[in-house]
Formats: C-alpha cells, structure tokens, sequence
C-alpha cells in the first residue's frame, strides 16, 4: 500500500471512530441517569434526552460576559477538541488506535491534560468567583488524579511491555488472561479515578448547582449556548472515552484482531457490554454513597493514588 | 484458572483493607470486613473444589457463616445499639495512615520472598498479601483510637493469618480450625461487651480516655 492511501486510510478510521464516540456518548449520559432514576423507583428521561439537550443548547445563540475575553471562547473548543483528539489514541473496537503512531498513554494524558488546562482557565477568564472556585477545586483534584492515572496505566503499560495503547492491547491478548494483584489494585485505583474524573457521586454532583459542592457544574457556570452544548458533549465523550480505557487496559477480551465484519460485530456486542456493565457500577457506587465533604475528596483520591503506586511496586517486587 | 481465582480474591482482600484504612464511617468498615471475609470463603472453596479437599469446604462455611455474617451483624447491632457512626480523628490522619500501609506493604511483599515457597507464583501473592494484611491489622490497631476499629484490626490480622494457612500449607486440622474459629466469635464477644462497658462508664468509644483512670 503507498503511504498517501495508508495515509487515508488512518485519517478515515480517525474520523470515523470520533464521529462514532461522540455519537454514543449522549446516550451513555443518558443510560446512566435511566438506570439511576431505576434504582430511585424513578421512570428516568427518555432514552434521546441527551440528543434533545444538547440539540436544544447548539439552536441558542451565545451569551457571554462582557469582560469576557477570546481565553473564555476558546475555552470549551479546545476542551472539546481535546476529547476528540483523546478518542482516536485509544482502541474501541480494534486492537489498535487510529492514531497510536502519534503516542500512546503519555499523549492521552497530555492531550486530557490539555482539555482541562483550558477549561480551567477559561473559567479563571470572567472573574466571578464561582468560575475561579470552579477551577480551583478541579484542579485540587486534578493534581492528585493526574499521577494516579498514570501510575495506574504504568502498571499496564509494564504488564503488556509497551506505552502504546494499541500495542499494548494486542500484547495482552497475546499473553491471555493471567491475573496478577496488581492487576486488581491499578484496576480499583483507576475506577476511583474515573468516578473523580467524570465528576460522579462521592467526589463531585453532576446534578446540582449547590454553591457549596459543586466542582465541575461551578467551573462551566457562566458558559450557554452552543459553548455550554461543547463542553456538555465533551464530558460525556470522556466518560466514554475512560470507560473504553478500563475495558481495554483490564478486560480486553472480545476485541477484534482485524477488520473481519464477523470481527467486528462481535468486537461491538462485547465493547457495548462491557461499557453498559461499568456504567452500571459507576451507578451503583453514585446510588449508594453519599457525596463526600470536599475536604475529604483529596484523601480518597489519594487512596487511589496509592493503589495505583502499590500495583506498580508490586510488579517489581 | 484456580491460581487466577485465588489471586484475584487475595488482592481483593488487600484493597479492601486499604480502603479499611481510608474510611471513617464505622458501618462501611464493618462492610469491608464482611466482603475481605468473604473472599477468604471463596479462596477456601476454590482451593477445595480443585485439590478435591472435602475438608476445606466446612472451613470455607465456617469463614462465611462466622466472619462474613455473623460477626458483621453482631458488631451493626452493637453500634446501633451504642449510636456512634464515626470513626474520631486518629492517631495519625488518612493520608499519612496510607503512606506507611503502602510502606508496610512493600515490607511485606519483599519479606515474602524471602520464604523458600514464597519465592515465585501464587504462594509468592498470598504470602505477601498476608503478611501486609498482617503489618497493616497491627498499625490499625495501634493508631485507631476506637475500640470496634481496633476490633475489626484484629480481625484482620486473624484472617491474614488464615489466608496463608489455607492458601500456601496444607491446611490445619479440622479440629484445629473448628477451636480457632470459636475463638474468634468468643474474642468478638467478650470484647463487644468489653465495648458496652467502656461506653457505659466514658460515653465514647475512645480508648485513649482510658488512661484518665489513674487521675
């Protein structure tokens, strides 16, 4: 094959596999509220609200602050970028991400890193305080989550032998399951961090605007419009996207080696319910758990942080 | 598959008392201390099915009926009967608590080892899970200033011990077992009533008021 077409190639599986996350992505939103609203005897929204919200938020035009400057627009674009970039350095239904020539976990990182830089300091960008509280507290966590993340991903990336996504995934399909504790430890560091990440239950309330617990809702605040429809979207894409992260780092089983059809839809059948079966936990845990104190957010993600340290001595020990 | 079983519930153990160590709310560990019980039974049991050891399965019933039930239930009871929820502020707080249960460990990871059957493989895990068990039950009980926390730290340390008594020996005679087993339930009965008198005298759970009697 001649490099413009394997060029092609790559660029088209890219967008495609982005289209793909931001499409399902509402509906993941929308599945965890459904099974939520379940638990509470609740009917829950119908199955597209999270199309008709963000449908509704894109048709409005923008109001933005007049001290405003172009930090704060450009804010949720970057935000959104970010997580699209994120979408296409890590395998869904493959054994390989579209762009894994580009960099494998540390890139990930970064690019989310990115996202959360620009969001943070756009919130920072109107001067109201809770914008600044916002961005604050997110970033409070953030520096805690951000190394157990990666120590976490470290201890897969060793397990399989590379810091390649999609090379690391084929390798731990290669080796077969094989259980080792620390496998358990980096998986249970890193599922606190996804909850601390996608603002759930113990550490952050997707549902209130309570000036005195929100993280998350306080940074995006001052956004409407299709700028608060960006980052809305965003999130979601995030949470997808650490999901699929979880499934391909701990239960990879059931991901396609090739491009076969047969492959791939049973790739699909597996990844959907693998996703379905960790949103379900994520909502088990936001049920049944009371939304800690924000001082005491810092000592469960350090929980997590040493987890994730702890998985990774133990390879070595 | 046996090994993976057994491995997975041992690291379950670990994390469950790591999390033992960050929380406050007395239920919640209680409830850590049923599922860490519980992973025990399923360690005895699959231990049981595929060595073919009869024997193992009234020690897998023992630790589910005993430690995984009976004892949560009666310690629930006790605290809602005394009406204190939390945990006061230990000896040493959650995250430098955390760090020196990671340090504790590595300690017990690297002592594991050093052991002739503990050099590699499976043994290598459950060794070093229990030995950490073992180091982190005996820091509970020394920084925690609750007497139902330092109760649970005891527990701990019983289950660590039974971990490698199931998992890496032969296991212990049955007779043996049955005696250690009503041990436990006698220990957790005498000190739960150990407890309800040092609420009724103090009205805390607090042991470190225990040394205003010489005043």
């Amino acid at each position: 094959m001649s490099p413009a077409i394997d060029a092609l190639v790559t660029v088209a599986w890219a967008l495609l596999q982005a289209a793909g996350m931001l499409a399902v992505a509402p509906l993941l939103k929308t599945a965890i509220k459904k099974m939520k609203a379940r638990l509470q005897s609740r009917q829950g929204p119908p199955w597209l609200q999270g199309y008709y919200d963000l449908a509704k938020l894109l048709g409005k035009e923008p109001v933005r602050s007049e001290t405003a400057s172009w930090v704060f627009v450009a804010g949720p674009r970057v935000y959104f970028a970010a997580a699209v970039t994120a979408t296409t350095l890590v395998p869904v239904l493959v054994a390989a991400a579209p762009l894994e020539r580009a960099g494998g976990i540390l890139m990930l990182v970064g690019v989310l890193a990115l996202g959360r830089f620009a969001l943070a300091t756009a919130a920072l960008d109107t001067g109201s305080p809770f914008g600044g509280m916002g961005s604050s507290r997110d970033m409070t966590i953030a520096a805690l989550a951000e190394p157990a993340l990666m120590l976490g991903l470290f201890t897969s990336a060793l397990a399989a032998g590379s810091l390649n996504l999609g090379v690391l995934v084929r390798n731990l399909l290669q080796q077969g399951l094989s259980f080792q504790p620390s496998d358990l430890l980096a998986f249970a560091g890193l599922f606190v961090i996804v909850i601390a990440e996608t603002g759930r239950i113990p550490v952050d309330n997707p549902a209130t605007h309570l000036e005195l617990t929100m993280i998350h809702e306080a940074m995006v605040l001052e956004y409407a419009g299709p700028d608060l429809a960006l980052v809305e979207w965003a999130s979601a894409v995030k949470e997808l996207l650490y999901l699929t992260l979880l499934i391909d780092l701990f239960i990879p089983a059931g991901i396609a080696l090739g491009v076969a059809p047969v492959a791939l839809a049973v790739a699909l059948v597996a990844w959907a319910g693998k996703v379905v079966l960790l949103a379900a936990a994520v909502t088990l845990v936001e049920s049944t758990n009371a939304k800690l104190r924000l001082f005491r957010v810092p000592e469960l993600v350090s929980i997590s942080l040493g987890l994730a340290f702890l998985a990774l001595a133990i390879r070595f020990l | 598959m046996t090994a993976d079983i057994v491995i997975l519930s041992a690291a379950g153990m670990l994390v469950s008392v790591f999390l033992m160590v960050g929380q406050k709310a007395l239920f919640t560990t209680i409830r850590l201390y049923g599922a860490q019980s519980l992973l025990l039974g399923v360690v005895a049991v699959t231990i049981a099915v595929s060595e073919h050891r009869h024997d193992l399965f009234v020690t897998a019933a023992l630790t589910i009926g005993l430690k995984a039930i009976l004892i949560p239930w009666f310690l629930m009871r006790m605290i809602d009967r005394i009406g204190i929820h939390r945990e006061i502020e230990p000896f040493l707080n959650v995250p430098a608590s955390l760090l020196v249960s990671l340090a504790l460990t590595v300690i017990g990871y690297r002592v594991s080892s050093g052991f002739p059957v503990g050099a590699r493989g499976v043994s290598h895990h459950l060794i070093g899970v229990a030995l950490s068990m073992l180091l982190i039950g005996l820091f509970l009980m020394v920084t925690r200033k609750k007497a139902i926390t330092q109760i649970l730290a005891l527990l701990t340390v019983e289950n660590a011990v039974f971990l490698v008594a199931v998992g890496v020996t032969s296991g212990m005679p049955l007779v043996v077992e049955l005696g250690m087993s009503f041990d436990v339930m006698l220990a957790v009965l005498v000190l739960g009533i150990l407890v309800q008198r040092i609420v009724g005298r103090f009205e805390s759970m607090d042991v470190s008021r225990l040394s205003k009697l010489k005043g």
